[in-house]
C-alpha cells in the first residue's frame, strides 16, 4: 500500500510543488491503486526485451553549425551564459 | 466550391484547374472563421496562407514543377514544431515558444507543397482523451457540441470533421489519433513503430509514440503517408520502407485473408451499439471474402496499467526539461533559490500533467520499480510475443477502436481510471509497435463509432487495403454543422 507521505515525496524530488495537496494526491493515489492489476499478471519470469539500435544505424557523430543564436531565445541570459536561480545557500 | 472533398480529390481539382489553391485556402479560412468559435479546432492559424497559396498557384500556371499536395492546407497538431512558429503543446509552460527549427514531417510536407493552415487544439503534452486537459479550453465534437471529441489529437480530428482542412497531423502514443478519429468520424491511422521521424514531434513517451494522419477517407491516409514516411538520419528509430507506394493496390480486396477477433476488446464495459457495429463490420469483412475467428490477447487486460506506467516513467523523465530556463513563460529568477523556482515555475503545468510526473517519478523510483516499471516492461514483452504469435495465423485484426459512445464534456474528466478504460482498445498497438487504423463505420444517437484494424508490423500496406475495402462498405451521414 502505498501511503500519501511517499507520493508527497516523490512530488518534492521531481520538483513539483502543488497547490491544492490532497486533490493530488488522492488523483494519484487512484491512479497507482488501479496499477496493482499488474501483480495479477503472472510475468515475473517472463524477460524485458529491449529496442536494439545498431551502431551503423546512429547518424555520425559530426558538428552541424546551427546559423541562429538559440542563447538568443532564452527569458534570461547574460553573454553566452544562461541565467539561473542560485544553488541553495 | 466544395471543401468536404477528399485530398485525393483536391489535388486533381487543382490539376485539371478547376480550382486553385488560393481559393480553397482562402475558403478554408473562411470555415475556420465560422465554425471555429463554436468546436475551437484551432490554437492558431497561418496567416500567411493565403499568400503562400498564391505562389503555389503560380508556380502550377507558370508550368514549373509543384510538389505532390498542390497547396492542400493541412493542419497540425500543436505539439509538432514548425520553425517561426509557435508550438505549444496547449500547455501555458510553452505558451511562448516559437520552434527554432522544423520537424521532419513538417520538412517533406513543405517540399510537396502543402499549406500549414494551422496549429491544432490537443490535451496538453498529449496526455489525455478528450482535449479538456487543454490549457486553452476543449474543443467540441462536430456530431453534437455538448459532446467529447475524443483526444489528444482532438483538435485534428474536429478539423478534418468540420472542412477546416483536407488533412491533419496528429500524434498517437496510447490512441491519440484513433480515439478522436473514431469520435469524430474520421481515418486515422497509427502507422508501424519507426515508420515515421519523430523528429520535431515535442517527446512526451518516446518508445511508443508515433506520429499519424488523420484523414477523410482511408486512401487520402495513404497518401499521407506517402509523403511522410521513411528512414530518417535525426530519428534512429526510423525504419526503412524502401519507399513504399501505399496507394498502389490499395482497391486489391482482402479475399481469403484471415481476421483475429479480439476477446478482450469486446468484452466487459463494451456499450451495446458499439458491439453490435463491430459485429456488423466482421460480417462485412465475412462478405467481402475474408475469414474472422475469435482471438484471444491475455495480457490486454493489464495493458493500460503496463502503459500508463511506461508513458509516465517517460513523460516524467521528458518532462524534466521543462524548467522555465530554456523553456517557459516570463518569471523573474532573482529571489529565489534553484529548486524551489523550478517547482514554482511547474505550477504552469496543468493538473493532468501534473498528475503524470508525480506518477512518472513514483513508478520508477528505487523501492518501488519492481512492482511497478519492471512488471509493466514485462507485460509489454509478453503481450509483444503473444500478439507475434497471433500473426502467424492471422493476416490482421480486429476490434472497435473505443469501446464506449463519445461522452459529453466534463462526465469523466473527474474519474482517471474511468478515463484509463477508454485506452483499453488502442494502447495494445502501440505497446507492441504494430500499426493500426480506425475507419469511421457507423453511428448510434447522431454520434459516430469507428472500427479499428490492426496488422504485423511492417504491414501497413496489407493494413491500408483492408481499411479501404472495409470503407468501400459504408455509407455515413453528413456532419450536421
Amino acid at each position: 500500500m502505498v501511503t500519501e507521505e511517499e507520493i508527497e515525496h516523490v512530488s518534492k524530488l521531481m520538483k513539483i510543488d502543488v497547490d491544492d495537496h490532497k486533490e493530488y494526491v488522492e488523483k494519484v493515489h487512484t491512479m497507482i491503486d488501479y496499477f496493482d492489476i499488474l501483480d495479477s499478471a503472472g510475468v515475473e519470469s517472463e524477460e524485458i526485451s529491449m529496442q536494439e539500435i545498431s551502431i551503423s544505424n546512429l547518424r555520425d557523430d559530426e558538428y552541424i553549425p546551427y546559423n541562429e543564436k538559440l542563447i538568443e531565445k532564452l527569458k534570461h541570459y547574460k553573454g553566452t551564459y544562461v541565467r539561473a536561480p542560485k544553488m541553495s545557500s | 466550391m466544395n471543401l468536404k472533398i477528399s485530398a485525393l480529390d483536391y489535388i486533381q481539382e487543382v490539376k485539371n484547374g478547376n480550382v486553385s489553391a488560393e481559393d480553397f485556402v482562402a475558403k478554408t479560412l473562411e470555415q475556420i472563421e465560422t465554425v471555429d468559435d463554436k468546436l475551437h479546432a484551432f490554437l492558431s492559424v497561418n496567416e500567411k496562407a493565403v499568400e503562400q497559396a498564391r505562389e503555389i498557384d503560380k508556380k502550377i500556371k507558370s508550368g514549373e514543377k509543384v510538389g505532390d499536395c498542390f497547396g492542400m492546407p493541412i493542419s497540425i497538431k500543436d505539439n509538432l514544431c514548425i520553425k517561426g512558429s509557435k508550438t505549444t503543446c496547449a500547455s501555458k509552460m510553452l505558451g511562448d515558444f516559437i520552434a527554432p527549427y522544423d520537424a521532419t514531417v513538417i520538412t517533406k510536407l513543405k517540399q510537396q507543397d502543402a499549406i500549414f493552415i494551422g496549429k491544432v487544439n490537443m490535451d496538453e503534452f498529449a496526455m489525455g482523451l478528450t482535449t479538456e486537459f487543454s490549457a486553452y479550453g476543449p474543443s467540441k465534437n462536430p456530431w453534437n457540441t455538448e459532446y467529447v471529441p475524443g483526444g489528444s489529437s482532438g483538435g485534428s480530428a474536429v478539423s478534418v470533421s468540420a472542412f477546416e482542412c483536407v488533412a491533419s497531423l496528429g500524434s498517437d502514443t496510447g490512441g491519440s489519433v484513433r480515439n478522436p478519429a473514431s469520435f469524430c468520424s474520421t481515418v486515422g491511422y497509427k502507422p508501424t513503430y519507426g515508420l515515421i521521424s519523430r523528429f520535431g514531434l515535442i517527446s512526451y513517451a518516446n518508445s511508443i509514440e508515433q506520429i499519424g494522419p488523420l484523414t477523410r477517407t482511408v486512401k487520402d491516409t495513404a497518401f499521407m503517408l506517402n509523403q511522410i514516411s521513411g528512414i530518417d538520419p535525426n530519428d534512429n528509430t526510423t525504419i526503412d520502407n524502401n519507399n513504399e507506394d501505399y496507394l498502389s493496390g490499395i482497391d486489391s480486396g482482402i479475399e481469403g485473408k484471415k481476421i483475429g477477433v479480439i476477446q478482450e476488446m469486446i468484452g466487459e464495459g463494451i456499450d451495446p451499439a458499439v458491439l453490435s457495429a463491430t459485429k456488423q463490420a466482421i460480417s462485412k469483412l465475412e462478405s467481402l471474402g475474408a475469414i474472422c475467428e475469435e482471438v484471444s490477447l491475455d495480457m490486454v487486460k493489464y495493458s493500460v496499467a503496463a502503459y500508463y506506467t511506461i508513458t509516465a516513467t517517460e513523460a516524467g523523465s521528458n518532462l524534466a526539461r521543462y524548467d522555465n530556463l530554456r523553456y517557459g513563460y516570463d518569471f523573474p529568477v532573482e529571489g529565489y533559490e534553484f529548486n524551489s523556482y523550478i517547482s514554482k515555475a511547474r505550477r504552469n503545468f496543468g493538473p493532468e500533467v501534473t498528475r503524470r510526473m508525480i506518477l512518472g517519478g513514483f513508478v520508477p523510483s528505487a523501492g518501488h520499480a519492481g512492482k511497478y516499471f519492471l512488471k509493466a516492461l514485462k507485460v509489454k514483452s509478453k503481450l509483444t510475443k503473444e500478439i507475434n504469435e497471433v500473426f502467424k495465423k492471422f493476416d490482421l485484426l480486429i476490434a472497435p477502436t473505443v469501446p464506449v459512445l463519445p461522452f459529453k464534456l466534463g462526465e469523466k474528466i473527474n474519474d482517471p481510471v474511468a478515463l484509463f478504460l477508454l485506452d483499453i482498445n488502442t494502447v495494445t498497438a502501440n505497446l507492441t509497435g504494430k500499426p493500426a487504423i480506425s475507419i469511421p463505420f457507423s453511428h448510434s444517437k447522431g454520434l459516430p463509432i469507428g472500427i479499428q484494424l490492426l496488422a504485423n508490423s511492417k504491414q501497413d500496406k496489407l493494413l491500408l487495403r483492408a481499411a479501404y475495402a472495409l470503407e468501400q462498405t459504408v455509407t455515413l451521414p453528413e456532419v450536421p454543422l
